[in-house]
């Protein structure tokens, strides 16, 4: 493609969306406001505690997508790929869970308990290091079997590679595994379901266990990360392959290492993620990462590709509006994805690099 | 080399096309020859089988997923029916379960394989009333009459499709009895409804939901949740800001466990949780445990017992060593659809004089239409000028202490 007729597309578009942008905008925001305005002052349908109950579910769903926005983040930002099989890398670390936790409460302590019962702590440290480590091992030797030998084709091959991925471990986990969802059989201490009780306007909100510790850990972990890519020398060399390549290795980078640490790490996060998917949601089977994927990269994108705040603030804003929109608007519950991915449309319209994208975006990581 | 190219391609061509006319033509003749009248006189002509050939029964089912337990169970009803009638005369019957997800695109693709196979003759199905909506018309084109076992959906015998046929009761007669008995029995008189958004769930809910304000009950809330997911928290924080009484649910297993598992931390603790035959099963005790006690369901009823019933369970507990019926309500029916057609098949079979079975398709579309009188192990059956076989009431039942009990 040749530049000139490159930039004469854009100053079109541009022209383009000086007109629309405004007329949108104003739309969007009546719309809103018409909306806001009819289900919170005119029906009130929903008390306090139904807000509170929507906004402990959004923020959640948003750590979980928070910690996979981030694997896509990552490798976009060193390699500018997507990585499309990151889900899948996801599906991984919750099938782990699962039998590391099936086979706990197989074991049985001299008490009679089951050693998940008995201690739920080793357990689950357990299932984490488990989950990280399979799906880590997975990230890494995607990137060394599928991706590596494509790096120097045309960024659309190692596209193509990343969803033949994908399918080919949806798959794979569907034939070993077998199709049959699993529930994962949870320490009794972490019951999904079970919380602590807050009574707001008469009403009991449960604020589960597994839900704070989701959230907690997803944080702590996001902010590992950061320290890990600006304080470490490995973060530097990240930075540094991020921003050229070249120079990179003339400075006396391994940039094959580097790459493949990135890979280990975001594999990790995505199996740290899995895990948690397994205790606070329960369900695993093969097709479990297709959607938490396609909705973390739309997290990343929404917070600015390549930008790691931004996929962090990307992921719990999605979670929470997937979460509290269908209420606010008083529209259908089924249309939480029209609303997520409309709003992914309309700040791409307004900030086509994303929410963060444009402050950082010199800076890759 | 483009030459030769195009050359090659074009003799390749010209062999699948003479590949094809020869594959086609070449039985014809033969089957004329010994094929009696009525073959050339039926409108979609015989299926030939010679001697050895299996006669196949199609079954479309979900066999795999959240919801595998009822393609399982139900074609396990159909090979029972096989080992006890799959014999005409030294043919052997087989029955073909194929998975089709339950969706509408695999049971249209199942279907076209059916009607590609031209040894499939009629089919015990489908289970799903969405997968079965889609394939209908693709049988109706091959002329392969359908006998479903479970697709309740009331429209499905309402498009005038000619092949569509089924043994199970509708949900016009499954959804206003489960809101008289909400209403009446349980005492709701603040319901919420929630659905999957499939035909079938939606169907049932909508027909709930209606006959429950007729009665003068109030509907606080309809409400459709996204299938395959495996948080529904937020929709039902939304329903628990209404208070009601009860949660209607129309949909199946896979996402009814996940919302009864959910009810107790989004506020609805004291809501009567009340399914339908899509929600009963093993499958919903084992994935709801504790939480599941006191949900209801209304079910295809039960057969009573008789000599025909025991034989059926005692042979299916030896088959696949578990109780009949623990697995989903439709086991019985579907022993019942595949004897049926089974029967239907054999009254309309011929043996041609070259010791060649004929089975001309459209006498057996009619045949199956017109079943009169059957008599199966779920009851005796006749098929009305729509397709419908089976005119029984829903039967309710309830979890109590882990078990599925007949409701008080």
């Amino acid at each position: 493609m040749n530049e000139p007729s490159l930039n004469k597309i854009n100053l079109k578009s541009n022209r383009f969306l000086k007109v629309l942008r405004p007329v949108l905008g104003a739309v969007i925001i009546i719309f809103i406001l018409y909306r806001l305005n009819q289900v919170l002052l005119v029906q009130r349908e929903y008390g306090p505690e139904t807000w509170m109950r929507l906004l402990i579910a959004g923020l959640v769903i948003g750590g979980v997508y928070a910690l996979i926005a981030i694997g896509y983040t990552l490798v976009y930002g060193i390699l500018f790929m997507i990585n499309f099989a990151h889900g899948e890398v996801m599906m991984l670390g919750a099938y782990s869970c699962f039998f590391v936790f099936e086979a706990f409460k197989a074991i049985h302590v001299p008490s009679g308990e089951s050693f998940a019962n008995a201690y739920p702590a080793v357990a689950i440290l357990i299932g984490f290091i488990v989950g990280m480590g399979v799906s880590a091992t997975m990230g890494f030797l995607l990137e060394k079997i599928a991706y590596r030998p494509l790096r120097k084709a045309p960024r659309l091959v190692p596209l193509i590679g990343a969803i033949g991925a994908s399918i080919f471990l949806q798959n794979a986990a569907q034939l070993l595994f077998s199709p049959q969802l699993r529930d994962v059989a949870n320490p009794e201490v972490m019951r999904r379901g079970t919380g602590w009780t807050v009574l707001i306007n008469g009403s009991n909100v449960i604020i589960p266990y597994t839900g704070v510790f989701t959230f907690v850990l997803s944080f702590l972990l996001l902010a590992g990360l950061y320290l890990v890519v600006r304080k470490t020398s490995l973060g530097r060399a990240m930075r540094a392959v991020a921003l050229d390549k070249k120079t990179a290795a003339l400075m006396g980078i391994d940039v094959d290492k580097t790459i493949s640490r990135t890979f280990l790490i975001s594999g990790a996060l995505a199996g740290a993620a899995g895990v948690m998917w397994g205790l606070h949601n329960g369900l695993v089977y093969y097709f479990v990462g297709f959607i938490p994927g396609i909705k973390a990269f739309t997290a990343a994108v929404l917070g600015g590709i390549g930008n790691l705040p931004g996929a962090m603030l990307g992921g719990f804003f999605l979670g929470i509006i997937e979460s509290l929109g269908p209420a606010a608007l008083g529209i259908d519950f089924q249309l939480k994805d029209v609303i997520a991915f409309a709003l992914l449309i309309i700040i791409l319209i307004f900030r086509p690099s994303g929410l963060l994208g444009e402050v950082l975006a010199e800076e890759k990581v | 080399m483009k030459a030769l190219k195009l050359f090659t391609l074009f003799v390749l061509f010209s062999l699948v096309i003479s590949a094809c006319q020869t594959a086609g033509t070449a039985e014809t003749p033969a089957a004329e020859a010994a094929a009696p009248a009525e073959c050339a006189a039926d409108a979609f002509g015989c299926a030939v089988f010679k001697p050895g050939e299996v006669v196949k029964i199609g079954m479309g089912a979900p066999m795999t997923g959240g919801d595998a337990s009822y393609g399982i169970d139900i074609s396990s009803g159909g090979f029972i029916a096989i080992d006890d009638f799959g014999d005409l005369n030294g043919f052997k019957f087989e029955l073909v379960a194929e998975d089709d997800g339950g969706t509408p695109e695999g049971g249209a693709a199942v279907a076209n394989k059916f009607a590609s196979d031209p040894a499939v003759v009629a089919v015990a199905g489908h289970i799903y009333s969405g997968a079965t909506s889609a394939a209908m018309p693709i049988y109706a084109k091959a002329g392969i009459p359908l006998l479903s076992p479970s697709a309740s959906l009331p429209e499905l015998t309402t498009m005038g499709s000619p092949v569509f046929n089924r043994i199970v009761f509708t949900d016009a007669r499954q959804g206003p009895p489960a809101a008289e008995y909400l209403y009446n029995k349980l005492n709701v008189r603040k319901l919420a409804v929630l659905h999957d958004g499939g035909d079938y769930g939606k169907g049932l809910a909508e027909a709930v939901a209606a006959h429950f304000a007729e009665l003068g009950g109030e509907v606080v809330a309809t409400e459709a949740l996204t299938k395959g997911e495996s948080d529904y928290t937020a929709v039902l924080s939304a329903v628990a800001a209404k208070n009601p009484d009860a949660l209607y649910f129309g949909g199946y297993t896979a996402e009814g466990a996940i919302v009864v598992n959910q009810m107790k931390q989004t506020g609805l603790e004291k809501a009567i949780f009340f399914g339908d035959d899509g929600t009963y099963g093993t499958d919903f005790l084992a994935r709801t445990g504790a939480n599941g006690e006191g949900a209801f369901a209304t079910i295809s009823p039960i057969p009573p017992e008789s000599p025909e019933k025991e034989a059926f369970d005692a042979a299916y507990l030896a088959k696949f060593g578990k109780e009949a019926g623990s697995l989903s309500p439709y086991t019985w029916n579907g022993y019942d659809a595949t004897a049926a057609l089974i029967h239907a098949v054999k009254s309309v079979a011929i043996t041609g004089s070259d010791g060649n079975l004929y089975v001309p398709r459209g006498a057996l579309v009619t045949a199956v239409r017109t079943l009169t009188d059957y008599k199966g192990v779920g009851g005796t059956y006749t098929c009305d000028a729509v397709g419908e076989c089976n005119t029984l009431p829903p039967m309710f039942v309830v979890v109590k202490d882990g078990e599925w009990v007949p409701a008080p």
